[in-house]
């Protein structure tokens, strides 16, 4: 390993995902876990064109670090945010140590077959024409799902939207 | 006689019927009954004149294989089973015939039937069985039909007890029997009575174990014929109705022990020890139960106590060697026994009590049951003339022949007693004035006195097959073709037959004395011995004295028991169940309904079987 | 030629899925849960399109699931907040312990 420039960027953006996780794992806030993941989804778009995935990055940074996360602030402020983390019962402090030591238990277990999978770095021509080639891709031999894919958005549109309206009976109540 | 088979079906036929559909039958249920039984008789009288004729047939068939071992099952008609099959088939259908007057307007009269049905089946079946297995399987029949018949009148506390003691009291000799049919198989490798004889004979069994499954298997005998010391089941069994007594309790099933005895004679004789045995508890038995038969006053248990003594005949015979006479008393006594059971019946019918100190007086008002139960007392007391004189002579000829003078004397002292309280009875019963209240004594109708002729000729001329006068038929076809077992007739001293004959006209003579002329005061007995008076009444404390030991012994053992129950077993299912419950309210306590909660316990199952395979490198490694 | 393994990018992948993984298993706020979950979707993303550069067999294909990967995620938080919404509306609460009816 070389200490060349991709691997600062790597080390760069690997440590601000991280960190931006960690943060929402720890801070008190809604809201501020929220942007913290900004910074997280930000990071692993440019993991996505470390990786050669132009495209992946930029669709990365409008849906996630756009669409969802002001989705999500939406959310947060229609509702009365719940910041109280810190009442718990004692059940749920052991249940979270127990889960604490299940996570790295199986973050250890994934790791071990991560360090002995074997990858040989053969190089790749994926970042020339990246977004046109995804676009031969899509509309040549993913023509059907991708279809499907719009008729799945649809149907979460409108489901959403009827799962969301007020229903008339509540409205008159109100 | 291949078709002898046929003969117990024909009343398990009658009771399976009866269960069916007996409710809608009725009284007419009494009909199906006796037409079965009727049809048994015919076969059996049928099976019985060919066997004059034919040698012993025997058809069997492998029941169950067991690697080397066949198990059979099958039939056998030899002389001592054709004679069984006509003297059960026989009274059966006598008192079925009896029943059908004797039981009118009880409403449970098709489940009497039915009873009847179950229980002449298991008899019949028991006494053509080739084998120990099948005849302990029909054993145990007979002692349930015994059971439900005894409890007929179940809604009375006493019928409920005795059943319950009958039962068990013949269940401590069953006991007996199957640990000594047990060993014999073990030691001769088969249930089939030739093959255990042959063994026998062969000298496959030592003696010491022959001694001990003979006398095992005679526990069984004693308890199902009602010896010393498991005799008191029988007296308390009369609660049963009165045709059942007569049935089970004179004729039939007391019989089976010492049927069983004589079905495995051979196995006897091999040991004398056992023999002696049977000698011995029959004559105990026979002067022991007599002289309680002195003073009782129920009518139906002074003829159960004759009924104790004179089996302790049959076995005192058996047990001197005297095959023929054990049966030849086996077959009178079966007659006269039931005739005075039946006429018994017909006295109880009339005068609705059993008490003889409130009968007296019927001779007159009973024109035809008197004269029977004259009969049969004549006969049992050993008059000359009637069956029973030549069976009792047999048999006392046979213990004198057989050794045991003190035995022998035993037998004369029973037949004295046996004499004096069956005229006592009869003296009580129908001489000299009316002591009871009962107004309208009448006779009963001819279904109930029909049987009772039919018995009464018989008492009269069953025992001239076998007299030393007309020759021995009985004895001489029963024994023809096995040496085994003795003598047709045992030629005895002429004395023994006069001192027989003298000892029961001196006790007729007595009673007359007492109960007739009344030139005895009435308390004269119990007036001289009034503790003997009372040991004798109270049937000599058998009873209080089992209360004392067996069954205070048997309480406290359950008791303990019961304790090891409530705080040990219980404890521990308890403790069981206390785990399961706790492992459940655990679980639905885990069932909080929060998704997270489920999501973690998932998860971390995964991790750990993740973590597992990752060490380990799971099976393929 | 890459300085960076792709054993790297994988375990980053690992260690954003198992922050997403706690998030979602611990937070209280629904709200909360719902963008751990994304986060997680995420991690997977890396995988697919790591795999799709350094894979045995190098191809756009990796990159084209990821799309969709990413579409399906879209349509489930839209989907997944609007059951919110509704739960919200009844109960007046996004705290995910009293979202407890599961339970009878």
């Amino acid at each position: 390993m070389t200490l060349t420039g991709e691997f600062f960027a790597f080390m760069a953006l690997a440590l601000v995902a991280i960190i931006g996780g960690v943060l929402l794992l720890n801070l008190n806030k809604v809201v501020h876990m929220v942007v913290a993941l900004i910074f997280t989804f930000v990071s692993i778009a440019g993991i996505y064109v470390l990786l050669s995935a132009e495209f992946i990055a930029a669709v990365q940074v409008l849906i996630y670090s756009g669409a969802i996360t002001i989705i999500m602030l939406f959310a947060i402020m229609l509702t009365k945010p719940y910041d109280d983390e810190s009442s718990e019962s004692k059940g749920g402090r052991l249940r979270n140590v127990l889960l604490f030591l299940g996570v790295v238990g199986f973050a250890f277990a994934v790791y071990i077959g991560i360090y002995n999978f074997p990858i040989d770095q053969t190089p790749s021509d994926l970042h020339v024409n990246n977004t046109l080639e995804i676009g031969k891709a899509l509309y040549s031999r993913f023509i059907i799902p991708f279809e499907l894919v719009s008729v799945l958005l649809l149907a979460a549109l409108v489901g959403a939207i009827i799962l969301a309206k007020r229903e008339d009976k509540e409205a008159d109540k109100e | 006689m291949e078709n002898a088979w046929l003969i117990p079906l024909f009343p398990l036929l009658s009771f399976l019927i009866l269960l069916l559909i007996g409710k809608r039958l009725k009284e007419a249920s009494a009909y199906v009954g006796i037409l079965f039984t009727l049809a048994s008789l015919v076969f059996s009288i049928l099976v019985l004149f060919e066997r004059f004729s034919e040698p012993t047939f025997l058809k069997k068939f492998d029941w169950l294989t067991i690697g080397d071992l066949h198990l059979t099952a099958g039939f056998e008609v030899n002389q001592l089973n054709a004679l069984m099959l006509f003297i059960v088939s026989l009274v059966s259908f006598l008192v079925h015939t009896y029943s059908k007057g004797y039981m009118h307007g009880d409403e449970r009269m098709p489940v009497f039937y039915a009873y009847l049905g179950l229980f002449t089946f298991a008899m019949l079946g028991l006494v053509i069985s080739p084998n120990l297995l099948q005849t302990y399987i029909f054993w145990e029949l007979v002692g349930v039909g015994s059971f439900l018949l005894i409890g007929f009148y179940f809604y009375k506390e006493e019928a409920k007890a005795a059943a319950k003691k009958a039962f068990i009291m013949t269940r401590i000799g069953d006991v007996g029997l199957l640990i000594g049919m047990i060993l014999l198989f073990w030691q001769t490798k088969s249930f089939e009575y030739s093959e255990i004889f042959q063994a026998v004979e062969a000298g496959a069994v030592s003696n010491t174990m022959l001694t001990l499954t003979a006398i095992l298997i005679f526990i069984g005998a004693v308890g199902k014929s009602g010896q010393f010391p498991l005799h008191t089941w029988l007296p308390d069994a009369m609660e049963g109705p009165t045709p059942v007594s007569a049935l089970i309790h004179a004729a039939t099933m007391v019989a089976a022990g010492v049927y069983l005895v004589a079905a495995l004679f051979p196995l006897f004789t091999a040991s004398p020890t056992a023999l002696l045995t049977v000698a011995t508890v029959g004559a105990v038995t026979a002067i022991f139960a007599a002289s309680i038969g002195l003073v009782q006053t129920d009518i139906k248990r002074v003829l159960a106590y004759s009924t104790v003594s004179q089996l302790g005949y049959m076995m005192l015979a058996l047990g001197s060697a005297g095959y023929v006479a054990g049966v030849f008393h086996l077959m009178t006594h079966a007659f006269f026994k039931a005739l005075l059971f039946l006429a018994a019946g017909s006295v109880i019918h009339a005068v609705h009590t059993q008490n003889i100190e409130e009968m007296g007086g019927l001779w007159k008002k009973l024109k035809l049951t008197g004269p029977l139960f004259l009969i049969g007392t004549l006969a049992i007391s050993g008059v000359p003339g009637l069956s029973g004189f030549f069976s009792k002579d047999e048999i006392l000829v046979a213990a004198w022949e057989g050794g045991h003078p003190v035995l022998f004397l035993f037998a004369l002292i029973a037949a004295f007693m046996t004499a004096f309280y069956m005229f006592r009875l009869f003296f009580m019963v129908f001489t000299g004035e009316s002591r009871g209240q009962q107004k309208n004594v009448h006779e009963s109708p001819s279904v109930m006195t029909m049987p009772m002729v039919v018995l009464g000729v018989l008492a009269v001329i069953a025992g001239y097959v076998n007299t030393p006068w007309f020759g021995s038929f009985l004895g001489d076809w029963l024994v023809d073709g096995n040496e085994a077992l003795g003598h047709g007739h045992i030629e005895g001293p002429i004395w023994i037959m006069i001192a027989a004959t003298v000892v029961s006209l001196a006790g007729i003579y007595l009673a007359w004395l007492i109960y007739g002329k009344r030139s005895i005061a009435r308390d004269w007995l119990s007036g001289q011995g009034g503790m003997l008076y009372t040991v004798l009444y109270n049937k000599y404390y058998i009873d209080e004295f089992y209360q004392l030991t067996v069954i205070a012994f048997t309480k406290g053992f359950s008791y303990f028991l019961r304790f090891i129950d409530t705080f040990i077993v219980e404890g521990i299912v308890k403790g069981v169940s206390g785990i399961v419950q706790g492992l459940g309210a655990m679980g639905s306590k885990m069932q909080t309904g929060r998704a997270q909660t489920y999501g973690t316990v998932a998860f971390v199952s995964l991790a750990v079987l993740a973590v597992i395979f990752a060490l380990t490198g799971g099976y393929l490694r | 030629m890459s300085s960076v393994p792709a054993s790297a990018f994988l375990a980053l992948a690992l260690i954003l899925f198992c922050i997403g993984l706690y998030g979602a298993l611990t937070k209280k706020n629904t709200v909360i849960v719902l963008i751990s979950i994304e986060l997680m979707l995420n991690a997977a993303n890396i995988n697919l399109v790591t795999f799709s550069k350094y894979g045995l067999n190098p191809n756009i294909d990796g990159q084209v699931f990821a799309l969709f990967a990413m579409a399906v995620a879209a349509a489930e938080a839209a989907v997944g907040l609007a059951i919110l919404m509704a739960l919200y509306r009844n109960k007046r609460t996004v705290n995910i312990d009293e979202m407890d009816s599961m339970k009878n």
